[in-house]
């Protein structure tokens, strides 16, 4: 098993130490102050989250205003440091009830010490599943096993759990109506040039379950990817239906769905754990529906004047709208003056980000609004350093839009008490990296 | 400030300083930037109130650490403004965000020169200031006048003269060449008279930097300066606010003796002896009291005092009251003050004649060492380094041995080094240093570097009458319990060289000795193993009769070894075991090392890489040449290719005050030789070698160690040029007046040597600069590239090359770059072409500049006489005929050379072969004669078969006899000419003519050692 973390800090902006957990003695307890020297007070920080410094290597994240620093000095995993970080972080926000920040920190020491005990052994990742976790070690701290009186809830036994064959999901549940929630969520990463052409162009989606389900139900899941759809073809000897199918790369799921029998019969089949979880993720390269299209015109019209238009087209359907949608064209650095005329929404120029920042509330499908700017520059000593042109960025959110046209195609719930269930389907479609060579 | 009324400002700036964390900041500073660009760019203009307010920020913003690039227009135009907050504001922010090459400058020059011609003094004070924080060249150009009117004016208020001088010194300082100073002369003088301090202390800074460039000039001003410092030293006219705890002005007394130290020295009697007055009310009037602040304040003065009383040379009874006040100074308890005692005590050294008096302080000094502050134990270390001579070496020597074992780690190494080489320097006899040096090993085994023992090696080596002695106490040393990896390397070896000698004692027979050493094996490392074998090889060749026990002991131990791992053992294992059957012969082979050729001590050349070049070290180390102990120094024979012992005095011109170099040079020199020939009775048997360039100094030279400081003083003074005259075989070197700082590493001539044999390799090094040469050579073509490596971090400039060809060779350097850049090589080719048979150099006059050293090398290039000729094998058919066809002179030309360096007959073979003189085995029947061929090319002879025969006698292999043919009567004359220098020994030193007889110079040439003897096989083994 690879090491992933000698230590571990979680700092605040300015640098100081909140928390810090040593797994192994292999490291000083004074690097942090390296790692603050030496990183936190350059101008590298965030370029690069993998650093070495003096024979240690220190894995850096940053999340909300919390820095969280794992350092190591064998040569570890980082891609499983990393994704320690990532699931210890989305512990902490459901044991803290969604915020994780500095204040909430300081506010759970005594608990976050308890976790970090129990979530690495010697620098080795352990057990992460809020479930498993929240199991037996409470918010109330440490129960005696005599004080407690032999309650309505069983006692959980931490090893069945953990080595049991369903280890994500305890038995007995009960639910006055049982619910299913099934959320895919996508975003689009984009990188365009100036002409229109696609640079790259990838989607990133996954698919997010609640289940309040009682006792231990059995789900299976229908989507219109090829794989599926092939396979179901070949069962009923039809042809496959003219629709699309989606190939879908990269899928990783939860490991509650069952591989063996979706390496034989293709299906995706489960026993989900109690509450949210994250089903599946998976990729799409190929057959992206963009959702906008983007047309910038900036022209420099001398030392101190420039002109900008930008047009972007929603291509999603007309029925449907964006919500959020916020293009920033990135100006130069001595803008000193700005006027805009926009079709719909409101621009303005931030000047802490160098950007004009055009704000749509509500975008309906199939329109095209326009702004069109006339930045003025102010005359700056260096002239010679010619301006880098960065790429236009948008964020926006389409719900009910997938940019990769997957599709739920079934969701049945099987129990051997046989009660009905009420399943929701919703899709949404995020801005990743969604950017526009101008 | 008038912040008062800016809201927006100071708004701003608690925003900033409420951020929690650096990015908060930027983005704050991010739209702040941006609000202030939106305001300058406003097309209704701005208020004088809000441009200031903006510009404030922007200042504010920048003193942050951000970029503001923009709005310097805004600044500047600020200046001219009427109210003094903007023009303030204005000044501030032109003078921090803008540097001297700014074009916006200009815009400002002529309100800046109407605010210090015009009437109001707070402006001229801004203006004055701001002018003097930039200092550029346009400024320096058109206001320099103007400041200097206004550093003259009767009108004006101290306080805008007091700038104006200030100002005037940092236009001075940044373009000594666009400030006209001629006539400053008078000026300078009728300032001096200034009565108001503050005035003053500023003029005496320009003043300095003025007498700095050009002292000559201004030897007017030396009696004001004189009349100053008496007035402060007898607080005459005073004002109390000048008065610093009780010290008049002690900032103005320590700049007025600073620009006293730049004038050579004090010709008028009167003027000298008030001077002294003064400097005698300081030194009597300074004393250690109970504030800090003012301690420190009379310590300046004292110290500057100090400074000028070793500048000025004063009579010795000024120097010892110097010494006895520093005495008093490392005798307090107070930590800094007993560290600038022993400081300045170390930089009195400078001054010779005050090491009588400082050895009066011996005692104390050494308590010092024992301080609990580390850098005053240090600071004492130097000092006694310093001061240690023949008389008081054992004392110190014994001392530091003494310290060592109680020292912390952090100094034993350079402790080590240093007892090492005062020890070797400054032995009273050889005895005593073998001690000194092994006592050393006992204790800081793990400090002790290898050219500490290596040394020992050889000063035991070299001196037989020691050999015993060392051998006994290394016996003795090895008797111990726990010993040192290092002591068993010393000991081995010599107890291997030497044992022998002990033979009779008891307890020393050769099988005593082979268990001693014995039992030492299993605690030693790889390293040590094989001086190990070698000494059991020569136990076992010494041990006579042969003893069959020991002989059974030492071939098991060289069996077992035989398949070690490591390869130099195993190899020496093998190589002891074969030799030790070979019985009587084995006494041929393993015979006792020769004699080491004295070099240079690795000791003190180490001491002196290591060192920082600061004034007091260096003076330290002209001492250092000047009392070499003649005890060891006498017993080196100076080799014929003996690099020039001890140090050069190049470094001298590293010491503070240049003007002292000279005087104190021939002192020293003067100084060294009555004292070697106060000692000259201890000399042994040896007589100096004829080696050293001795003759320059007439009847002295027959000293052996002086001669050598002599001589390595003139190389340092001639620089290259001296050298290369030397080995072109005149030994009247040519002294210039120039002074080459900068000394070659490594001998130009051998490099030169070894470059005319092979094709590519380094011609020229220094600390600075490295050239290296590459070069092809096709029939009379010649390709050379020269590689100019700059060895610093900061670039060479005036890079100069020019090549003077001799008539035989065109010669082409393409381009050679004025600079060549840090850590950077430049390539540059040369295209030579041989036109005729011609034995004179090519040379490359090389100069280039560093900092202000110009350095300037005349290298001979290799495009020698044998680069053109190429080996070619004849046949008895070919060569007969054309040997006979060549019949008499010119074309045929026969000598017989006397004074041939003696060389076995293989050797000769290699050397002519090595220079493509091709020899063809079996042409001629005797044996003795050798008869080689190759061909030669040139533009005018193109190529020429040339045949070479040499006769030599095997009786006298001094002389031969050489017959060489070729077409070209030139060739022909040439050539022979040619291998004739190569052939013939050229002494490196002509004999000295010696008037005075008593003990004539014998030659004692180093024994050539031929490659093959199985001696120097050893040697090179060790």
């Amino acid at each position: 098993m690879p090491v992933a973390a000698s230590a571990i800090y979680f700092l605040n902006l300015r640098g100081d130490v909140l928390i810090n957990r040593l797994y192994r003695d292999d490291v000083g307890g004074n690097m942090v102050d390296a790692f603050r020297m030496h990183i936190m007070q350059t101008k590298e920080l965030g370029t690069c989250p993998v650093r070495q410094i003096g024979g240690c290597s220190f894995f850096y994240m940053r999340i909300s205003n919390v820095y969280i620093v794992i350092v190591v000095s064998s040569n570890a995993n980082v891609a499983c440091a990393f994704k320690f970080v990532v699931e210890a972080v989305a512990l902490f926000k459901s044991y803290f009830g969604g915020a994780f920040d500095e204040d909430a920190i300081r506010n759970n020491f005594v608990l976050i010490y308890e976790l970090l005990d129990e979530i690495m052994d010697f620098g080795y990742p352990q057990n992460l599943s809020p479930e498993i976790l929240k199991l037996y070690i409470t918010q109330e701290g440490v129960r005696s096993p005599f004080s407690s009186k032999p309650s309505d809830k069983p006692v959980p036994n931490a090893t069945l759990q953990v080595t049991g064959a369903v280890g994500w999901r305890r038995e007995g549940l009960v639910y006055k109506k049982n619910e299913v929630f099934l959320d895919i969520v996508e975003s689009v990463n984009l990188l365009m040039s100036s002409k229109g052409s696609v640079l790259r162009c990838d989607v990133t989606g996954k698919i997010l379950m609640k289940c309040f389900l009682s006792g231990m139900p059995d789900l299976k899941l229908g989507l219109n990817d090829k794989i599926g759809l092939e396979k179901e073809s070949q069962l009923k000897s039809r042809p496959a239906k003219s629709g699309k199918t989606i190939e879908l790369d990269d899928v990783t799921f939860h490991q509650c769905v069952n591989l063996t029998r979706f390496n034989s019969e293709k299906t995706v089949s489960f026993v989900p754990p109690d509450g949210e979880f994250e089903l599946m993720k998976y990729r799409i390269t190929e057959g992206v529906n963009l959702p906008f299209r983007v047309l910038p015109t900036i022209k420099e019209l001398g030392r101190t004047r420039m002109e900008v238009n930008v047009k972007v087209k929603s291509v999603f359907g007309a029925k449907m709208f964006a919500l959020g949608v916020v293009i920033k064209i990135p100006v130069p650095k001595q803008t000193a003056k700005t006027s805009f005329q926009v079709t719909s929404g409101r621009a303005k120029y931030n000047a802490a980000i160098d950007c004009l920042v055009w704000k749509i509330r509500k975008f309906p499908g199939q329109t095209e609004p326009t702004l069109s700017a006339e930045v003025e520059l102010i005359s700056t000593m260096t002239e010679k350093k010619s301006w880098t042109r960065p790429p236009i960025q948008m964020e926006f959110q389409v719900p009910m839009f997938t940019a990769s046209g997957l599709r739920v195609r079934f969701l049945k719930v099987w129990e051997k008490s046989g009660y009905n269930t009420v399943e929701w389907v919703r899709y949404i479609t995020k801005a990743g990296s969604y950017e526009i060579r101008c | 400030m008038t912040m008062h009324g800016m809201r927006g400002l100071s708004v701003f700036i608690s925003d900033i300083r409420n951020c929690q964390n650096k990015e908060q900041e930027r983005l704050r500073v991010d739209k702040e930037l941006g609000n202030v660009r939106t305001r300058f760019k406003n097309e209704k203009g701005l208020t004088p109130y809000e441009k200031k307010k903006y510009v404030w920020k922007m200042l504010y913003i920048y003193m942050l650490g951000y970029d503001v690039d923009f709005g310097h227009m805004e600044a500047v135009s600020l200046i001219s403004a009427p109210k003094y907050p903007e023009k303030q504001v204005g000044y501030i922010v032109t003078s921090c965000l803008l540097n001297e090459n700014h074009d916006f400058l200009r815009l400002a020059i002529n309100t800046v020169r109407n605010d210090i011609i015009g009437r109001n003094e707070t402006f001229q004070c801004l203006a004055l200031t701001m002018v003097g924080n930039i200092g550029g060249r346009e400024f320096a150009e058109s206001l320099a006048p103007d400041v200097q009117k206004l550093l003259l004016s009767s009108s004006c208020r101290p306080l805008v003269r007091k700038k104006a001088a200030l100002c005037l010194l940092r236009l001075f300082r940044k373009n000594p060449d666009v400030v006209n100073v001629d006539g400053w002369v008078d000026r300078m003088a009728q300032l001096l008279d200034e009565r108001d301090l503050g005035v003053l202390t500023s003029s005496m800074s320009l003043l300095v930097a003025l007498v700095s460039n050009n002292h000559e000039a201004y030897w007017t001003c030396l009696p004001k300066c004189v009349k100053i410092l008496e007035r402060l030293a007898r607080n005459q006219d005073v004002p109390q606010e000048y008065t610093y705890y009780g010290i008049p002005s002690p900032w103005l007394q320590v700049k007025t003796m600073r620009a006293l130290q730049y004038f050579p020295t004090v010709e008028d009697p009167n003027t000298r002896r008030t001077l002294f007055e003064v400097l005698q009310r300081i030194l009597m009037g300074t004393d250690v009291v109970k504030n800090v602040n003012k301690n420190n304040a009379s310590h300046a003065v004292l110290f500057e005092a100090l400074a000028l009383v070793m500048h000025l040379d004063a009579e010795k009874e000024m120097m010892s009251q110097c010494v006895a006040l520093l005495g008093k100074f490392i005798a307090v308890r107070e930590p800094n003050i007993r560290y600038l005692g022993l400081e300045n005590m170390t930089r009195m050294l400078m001054v010779t004649d005050v090491q009588e008096i400082i050895k009066r302080h011996q005692a104390q000094i050494i308590t010092s060492l024992k301080d609990p502050d580390i850098s005053i134990r240090r600071r004492a270390l130097d000092l006694l380094y310093g001061m240690c001579d023949v008389t008081n070496a054992k004392d110190i020597v014994e001392e530091l041995l003494q310290y060592l074992s109680s020292a912390d780690f952090a100094m034993r190494e350079e402790l080590s080094l240093k007892a090492a080489i005062l020890a070797e320097k400054f032995a009273p006899d050889l005895s005593w240093y073998v001690d000194v040096i092994l006592q050393l090993i006992d204790k800081a085994g793990d400090f002790i570097s290898d050219d500490i023992w290596f040394r020992v090696v050889q000063f035991v080596t070299n001196n037989d009458d020691l050999q015993l002695y060392a051998a006994a106490k290394a016996k003795e040393y090895l008797d111990k319990p726990a010993v040192h990896e290092t002591m068993v390397k010393v000991s081995a070896y010599i107890l291997g060289e030497y044992s022998h000698l002990l033979a009779r004692r008891l307890g020393c027979s050769p099988k005593e000795i082979f268990s001693i050493l014995h039992e030492k094996l299993p605690t030693v490392s790889t390293t040590t193993i094989p001086i190990l074998l070698s000494a059991y090889a020569k136990i076992l060749m010494h041990a006579q009769p042969p003893d069959q026990e020991l002989q059974n002991q030492i071939w098991a131990i060289f069996n077992k070894y035989e398949s070690c791992i490591d390869a130099e053992i195993q190899q020496r294992a093998v190589e002891y075991f074969a030799l030790s059957r070979k019985g009587a012969a084995l006494m041929d082979i393993l015979a006792e090392m020769p004699k080491f050729p004295e070099r240079q001590s690795s000791l003190i050349k180490k001491a002196e890489d290591g060192e920082v070049d600061t004034a007091e070290q260096s003076a330290i180390k002209l001492r250092a040449q000047q009392q070499m102990s003649n005890a060891l120094v006498v017993t080196d024979q100076c080799p014929a290719n003996g690099a020039p012992p001890a140090v050069s005095v190049g470094q001298l011109s590293l010491v503070k005050v240049p003007s002292m170099v000279s005087t104190e040079d021939h002192n020293s020199t003067d100084q060294s030789l009555s004292q070697e020939n106060g000692t000259l009775s201890k000399v042994d048997s040896q007589p100096p070698s004829a080696d050293l360039l001795g003759d320059l100094l007439g009847p002295l030279a027959i000293e052996g160690p002086p001669g050598a400081t002599v001589q390595s003083e003139r190389n340092a003074v001639s620089g290259l040029k001296g050298v290369l005259d030397a080995v072109d075989g005149s030994a009247i070197v040519p002294v210039e007046e120039h002074t080459n700082t900068v000394q070659p590493i490594g001998n130009i001539a051998e490099r030169f040597h070894a470059l005319c044999l092979k094709d590519s390799g380094v011609l020229y090094e220094d600390p600075y600069i490295q050239i290296g040469i590459k070069a092809e050579w096709r029939a009379h073509h010649g390709r050379l590239v020269l590689f100019l490596g700059n060895k610093n971090t900061a670039p060479l400039i005036s890079v100069q090359a020019v090549i003077l060809p001799p008539a035989h060779l065109k010669m082409e350097l393409s381009l050679v770059p004025d600079t060549i850049p840090p850590r950077a090589q430049v390539q540059c080719p040369l295209e030579i072409v041989n036109l005729k048979p011609s034995r004179d150099v090519a040379v490359l006059d090389f100069s280039y500049k560093f900092g202000a050293n110009m350095v300037n090398a005349k290298l001979r290039l290799p495009a020698v006489l044998n680069k053109f000729l190429q080996p070619i094998p004849v046949s008895a058919e070919e060569f007969f005929p054309q040997w006979r066809s060549l019949s008499g002179p010119p074309l045929k030309l026969q000598e017989v050379v006397r004074g041939v360096r003696p060389m076995p007959l293989p050797d000769m073979v290699n050397l002519l072969n090595s220079f493509r003189l091709m020899i063809c085995p079996g042409l001629d029947p005797n044996p003795n004669n050798l008869v080689a061929s190759t061909t030669f090319y040139s533009e005018h002879t193109r190529a020429m078969l040339c045949l070479i025969r040499i006769e030599t006698d095997p009786a006298d292999r001094t002389q031969l006899r050489m017959t060489l043919a070729s077409g070209d009567p030139t060739l022909t004359f040439e050539l022979k000419e040619f291998i004739k220098e190569q052939l013939v020994s050229i002494p490196t030193a002509p004999w000295a003519p010696v008037p005075a007889p008593p003990a004539p110079p014998v030659a004692q040439p180093t024994p050539q050692i031929p490659a093959n003897d199985p001696a120097a096989v050893l040697a090179g083994l060790m």
